[in-house]
């Protein structure tokens, strides 16, 4: 087991070397750079620039340097505003991270629940209800339900505030009580949180239901055992490792995914700053944004597999 | 109960809790927000306001307002308007450009005392003895000597350089030191003493002041630029001269002002600035709904929809910017170099009927090139019969140019931006020319940097553009435009007679002739349609709440931020 | 028809010809054709996709759901609600909104069936490429999956796109092109793996490896046991990636990168509308409910389809 888990961490290296390559090459193919604009530059206004961020360099030259400088932990300077690259990725990612796992909290939370009572409720009146509202989380486009739960909400009833981030933007703040605002938090993670805990809860429904037929269950329900203890310590463990499949790339696709919500709330995240660069073609951000999106989906995966193993005693991993 | 009821009983009772809780926790602290934000501002319920009404005691004048995130701070490497509506509160240079009342310009003195003395090509500018750093120390020649010297030198690599070079600023050897070819020390600026500027032009400017008021020739601190390079504009590095200074910066999020205490201006009654860094003007409309912003940009389509909400119609802001939007053409094509097949495009627009549909109106049309508010304006009355809606003539041109009725004329190519209001343009225009003339073109949507590498290679036949105003000056939207070889004749207009005209001016020796001649090379470009058709000067629209005072919009000084020339004017109103 | 188990006698190779083969294979299907449509919300769902492929693709030219062009502009009844004359009501210039949906709704359907049938192809050679090449391609070729998948989807989409939007070679000017080959870039990944999975599973069961000791050729035993058997969570997969392109197409064209104007997908539809949601609500309203409703209908789909094609539940 050991073995696997290094073998598995030793592995991401490879694995963002080949996605920092790709993306280098792709970066480059796309027509227009950093500094092109429809009023032109004076020449040496663009020599100096380029010279400045080694992009008149040939292209292999500046990989090179890309790469050395990545082993030293240096992501090379944003081309839009002259920031370090690394820093704007730690404190956009941070943001983005606290969004990601609290919508993930919320969606496993809320779909494991109403994913066991409507299969507990099989065919009843909460089963259909379940069903409606995890059809309808799947199917609206997150960037639609928040227009509306922002009209509905925020502007109309007044609830809730539109406005940034309600937590803190640093690691500094996390102590910081005054840099926690509920009313902020709430609806873009409503938002974010919907498709995924309706996902979780058709998987769980699914599953639940599934192992609610087992014999085990029969006997233990033979045996007297409370109807409590049933569903606890049998049916929703073994139904957790269908539910651990769909929230590996749920987690990671939450964390990558959220740009759209982080521009409607104007939330200062990873998934923003992602677009913003790739449409600004600020190619060293684009290459600190992508390792960093790698390297979440990869340990999101690793630990996802592992969570299997924990869970089901009968996988083992050589 | 059997144990499936207790467990719904559970669910429920959780469910209804949490919401409960959430509902508590969002409505009781927006409540007792609302009454903070109330007075400082917000759509719900304007108050009744007078002209100049009451200031709010100064714990309230705090207001948070929306703008796209500046890309630098430093005045001497800013190339978009984003960072110079921020500078401008943070910075002033020698004279300064404010509304003169009716919407027009005017240039004032700020860190000069007065006119500039002129002897030949030299100018000798007396400085206020009262201008300060905010760290206490006094703005010297020196400061504005280093500003200018910065400007020219290539290692800062300014895009705003040629503003001060040949042809616009003139000031002696600002060009050379910039292409590397005299050190910066050459340049045509000096300080005779610690209140006297002495700059050398390499001939008489008609336009110095307005010149010498942008941000290209800010002063800078050279010690403090040298102690900490490219981080002096961070906040507790950053120096500044004008009325606000920096308090704290969250790249991608906001920037917060504070008033500057060594301003030696009218003191701001706003006592804190947050500017939040917001692209999605769609959401930014409904921030100003809940009262978490007090001025904001919005976009053209929301105009309509906010005039209808009760709440919302004083807050409405439309002024008409520096803006002229065009199609450009590419004079090299060989359809297109055809004069008739432009104007036979040009007559079948309707402008009025394109504004109306696509922006509701808020756009003004236009057959002219220089904009409205600007000395020398000639508006619509020239150029309406010549250019301008008349299908008629539009036909006959087009039959003329030997493609009666739109046929054996390819299909042209019309690259623009893939935004909502650009695509609503593109198809609007694709119909009328088809239906008009039965010319097809083929709208091609690209992302901003890839139509700026076509623009810039000249890879176009169609190009919805325009020309954005740098400073208030009719030569700003001609020169480089449209002479031959021009740095921004990206579209080929080669013309003797413009040309000429050109010529007439830079040889003028008064201002009314200068004006003249730049107003006989519009006359060319627009009656010939060189490289441009115009289609309407753009407005700019937001929302500012009515319990902002002291703001005054100006559409050709500002730069999308309402007012920030002035803003030591602005207070938040007593409620 | 009953499904037949045909027994393989070693002596008898002339079986494989035997009609019992291809006999099994229609039980087969057929078997799962009955049981998807005992399952009542598949059914739905099938119905509702036809009678909305239908409208689509028919009834955009002829019929009463003809009467408006996606096109055609009248400014003067611009942003009206949803009237007698326009069911939908207008867009910003005046177009009727339920013709431009419709039309959205055909070009999405394209691109959803397009892209899944681009993944198709590219998953089943990589996949099966894997499985049968032998142990070093299937390390380099898993090990090349693993990387893709791995990547981050949003942002190669976005850079397929830029690099391919405004090319003039001749299949990238249909606009829909672009979009289907950005988004078939990353998807594949999931169905590749799935046909690597199934395959190895299948090279190790019984049947297959009698016919191989019986001699038959590497190629037929692919295609007449491994593929129809592979084939059954392929297109679970493929069914349930439909909705995903879909989803994925409005995504990218609400922030700018999308499909290509000027065609009329449902995502540009919607990133308009969104523009415009204080002003007209319905604007956004249809053309998100058409996402929802086809993202719907494929998910039952692909829900009934797991059902009865699932050999554990047979």
């Amino acid at each position: 087991m050991t073995a696997y888990v290094i073998r598995r961490v030793l592995w991401v290296i490879p694995v963002l070397w080949a996605v920092a390559t790709i993306t280098f090459l792709l970066m480059h193919a796309v027509p227009g750079g950093p500094f092109t604009q429809d009023k032109s530059l004076p020449p040496a206004v663009n020599e100096a620039l380029e010279r400045r961020y080694h992009f008149d360099e040939p292209l292999w030259q500046q990989y090179g340097h890309y790469l050395i400088n990545l082993t030293k932990g240096d992501l090379g300077l944003s081309v839009s505003n002259n920031q370090e690259v690394s820093e704007v990725v730690r404190r956009t990612f941070f943001v983005t991270a606290q969004l990601g796992l609290l919508s993930l909290l919320v969606a496993v939370i809320v779909g494991m629940t109403l994913g066991t009572v409507a299969a507990l409720n099989h065919n009843g009146p909460f089963d259909y209800i379940g069903v409606g509202f995890a059809t309808i989380g799947a199917s609206v486009p997150n960037f639609i339900l928040g227009a509306f739960i922002s009209i509905v909400f925020a502007v109309q009833l007044g609830w809730f505030k539109l406005q940034g981030w309600g937590g803190p933007l640093e690691w500094g703040d996390v102590f910081d009580t005054g840099a926690y605002h509920w009313d902020k938090v709430v609806l873009p993670v409503v938002a974010l949180s919907a498709l995924p805990a309706s996902y979780i809860a058709r998987v769980t429904r699914a599953s639940v239901l599934e192992v609610l037929n087992q014999d085990y269950i029969r006997t233990a329900r033979a045996k007297g055992l409370r109807e409590t203890t049933v569903v606890l310590r049998h049916t929703i463990k073994n139904a957790l490792i269908p539910v651990l499949t769909v929230v590996g790339p749920l987690a990671a696709a939450l964390v990558t995914g959220s740009f759209i919500i982080e521009r409607m709330f104007s939330i200062p995240g990873l998934g923003l700053e992602t677009i913003r660069a790739v449409l600004a073609r600020d190619y060293n951000t684009i290459m600190g944004t992508t390792l960093v999106f790698t390297l979440v989906i990869s340990i999101a995966n690793l630990l996802v597999d592992l969570a299997y193993a924990a869970v089901d005693p009968r996988i083992r991993y050589r | 109960m059997s144990v499936r009821s207790r467990w719904f009983l559970l669910f429920t009772g959780l469910l209804s809790a949490l919401l409960v809780i959430a509902a508590a926790c969002g409505g009781g602290t927006s409540s007792s927000d609302k009454t903070k934000t109330a007075s400082a501002g917000g759509g719900k319920t304007p108050a009744a306001t007078s002209a100049g009404g009451d200031q709010a005691p100064a714990d309230q004048q705090k207001i948070t307002i929306q703008f796209a995130e500046p890309q630098f701070y430093d005045p001497h490497k800013s190339n978009f308007e984003q960072d110079i509506g921020v500078e401008r509160m943070l910075f002033r240079g020698l004279y300064n450009l404010t509304d003169d009342g009716s919407g027009g310009v005017k240039v004032v003195a700020e860190g000069a005392a007065g006119d500039p003395t002129v002897n030949g090509n030299v100018l000798t500018i007396k400085l206020n003895p009262n201008a300060k750093w905010s760290d206490g120390q006094p703005v010297k020649a020196a400061d504005y000597v280093y500003g200018i010297q910065r400007e020219c030198d290539a290692t800062v690599a300014s895009p705003y350089q040629y503003v001060l070079g040949a042809g616009l600023g003139e000031v002696k050897n600002c060009d050379e030191a910039f292409n590397n070819k005299v050190p910066v020390t050459e340049v045509g600026v000096r300080a005779v003493d610690d209140t006297t500027l002495e700059i050398t032009l390499n001939k008489p400017v008609q336009t110095i002041k307005t010149i010498l008021a942008l941000w290209a020739a800010f002063p800078a601190r050279k010690d403090v630029i040298e102690k900490f390079g490219d981080n002096w504009t961070q906040p507790g590095n950053i120096v500044v001269n004008g009325p606000f200074t920096m308090k704290e910066l969250v790249p991608k999020d906001h920037v917060t002002l504070v008033p500057n205490p060594n301003w030696y201006g009218k003191k701001p009654a706003l006592q804190q600035i947050t500017i939040k860094f917001i692209d999605d003007l769609s959401a930014a409309y409904r921030q100003f709904q809940t009262g978490e912003l007090m001025a904001t940009q919005i976009n053209a389509t929301d105009v309509a929809t906010a005039k209808g909400d009760s709440t919302l119609k004083d807050a409405v802001t439309v002024v008409p910017s520096g803006r002229i939007t065009s199609v450009e053409v590419q004079m090299k094509d060989p359809v297109l170099s055809n004069f008739n097949v432009r104007l036979a495009l040009s007559r079948a627009v309707d402008r009025k009927a394109l504004v109306d549909a696509v922006y509701d109106g808020i756009h003004a049309p236009a057959t002219y090139w220089v904009v409205k508010g600007i000395k020398g304006f000639q508006g619509n009355e020239p150029f309406e019969g010549k250019i301008g809606f008349n299908l008629d003539a539009a036909k006959k041109a087009l039959a003329d140019a030997g493609y009666p009725n739109g046929q054996g004329l390819p299909t042209l190519k019309f690259t623009t931006r893939d935004s909502p209001q650009r695509r609503a343009e593109a198809e609007y225009l694709q119909k009328v020319w088809k239906d008009n003339l039965g010319v097809n073109i083929q709208p091609e949507f690209v992302d901003s940097k890839t139509r700026s590498a076509r623009f810039n290679s000249g890879d176009f036949q169609l190009f919805p553009g325009g020309w954005q105003l740098d400073y208030p000056d009719i030569e700003n939207p001609l020169k480089g435009l449209f002479d031959t070889g021009g740095g921004n004749n990206k579209y080929n207009c080669s013309d003797p007679e413009i040309d000429a005209a050109f010529q007439e001016a830079a040889n003028a020796t008064s201002d009314d002739a200068r004006i003249k001649a730049y107003q006989k090379v519009e006359t060319l470009v627009v009656t010939k349609l060189c490289g441009v058709i115009p289609l309407y000067q753009d407005s700019q629209t937001y929302l500012v709440s009515p319990k902002l005072g002291g703001v005054v919009p100006n559409g050709t000084i500002d730069a999308g931020l309402p007012g920030t020339y002035a803003v030591e004017n602005w207070f938040v109103k007593k409620s | 028809m009953t499904t037949q188990e045909t027994l393989i006698t070693p002596a008898d190779g002339a079986l494989f010809e035997a009609e019992p083969r291809l006999g099994r294979q229609r039980g087969l299907w057929s078997d799962a054709w009955r049981r998807l449509i005992r399952n009542r919300l598949a059914l739905a769902a099938m119905a509702i996709l036809a009678v909305i492929v239908f409208l689509s693709f028919i009834g955009t030219t002829y019929g009463p759901t003809a009467r408006f062009e996606p096109n055609d502009q009248q400014p003067a009844i611009k942003f009206q609600g949803p009237s007698a004359e326009h069911w939908f009501g207008t867009d910003n210039l005046g177009r009727d909104l339920f013709a431009r949906v419709l039309e959205g709704v055909r070009i999405s359907i394209q691109i959803g069936l397009g892209t899944q049938a681009l993944v198709l192809v590219i998953g089943l050679a990589i996949g099966a490429g894997a499985a049968l090449g032998g142990k070093l391609s299937d390390n380099l070729l898993m090990r090349f999956t693993d990387i893709m998948y791995a990547f981050p989807d949003l942002l190669a989409i976005i850079l397929v796109r830029s690099i391919l939007v405004g090319r003039d070679i001749p299949v990238l000017t249909n606009p829909k092109v672009i979009v289907i080959m950005a988004i078939a870039f990353v998807n594949w990944t999931t169905i590749a793996r799935l046909v690597r999975g199934q395959m190895l599973s299948l090279a190790e069961r019984d049947y297959v490896l009698a016919a191989r000791a019986l001699g038959a050729n590497r190629w037929r035993i692919v295609y007449t046991h491994m593929l129809p058997n592979t084939l059954g969570p392929v297109i679970v997969a493929l069914t349930f990636g439909i909705p995903f392109a879909i989803f994925a197409e409005a995504a990218l064209s609400f922030v700018g990168v999308g499909t290509p104007p000027p065609a009329i997908s449902l995502g540009i539809l919607v990133s308009t509308g969104y523009d415009v949601v204080q002003r007209n609500a319905w604007n956004v309203v249809f053309p998100a409910g058409a996402v929802a409703l086809l993202m719907l209908c494929f998910t039952f789909l692909g829900d009934g389809l797991r059902d009865a094609l699932d050999p554990r539940t047979r």
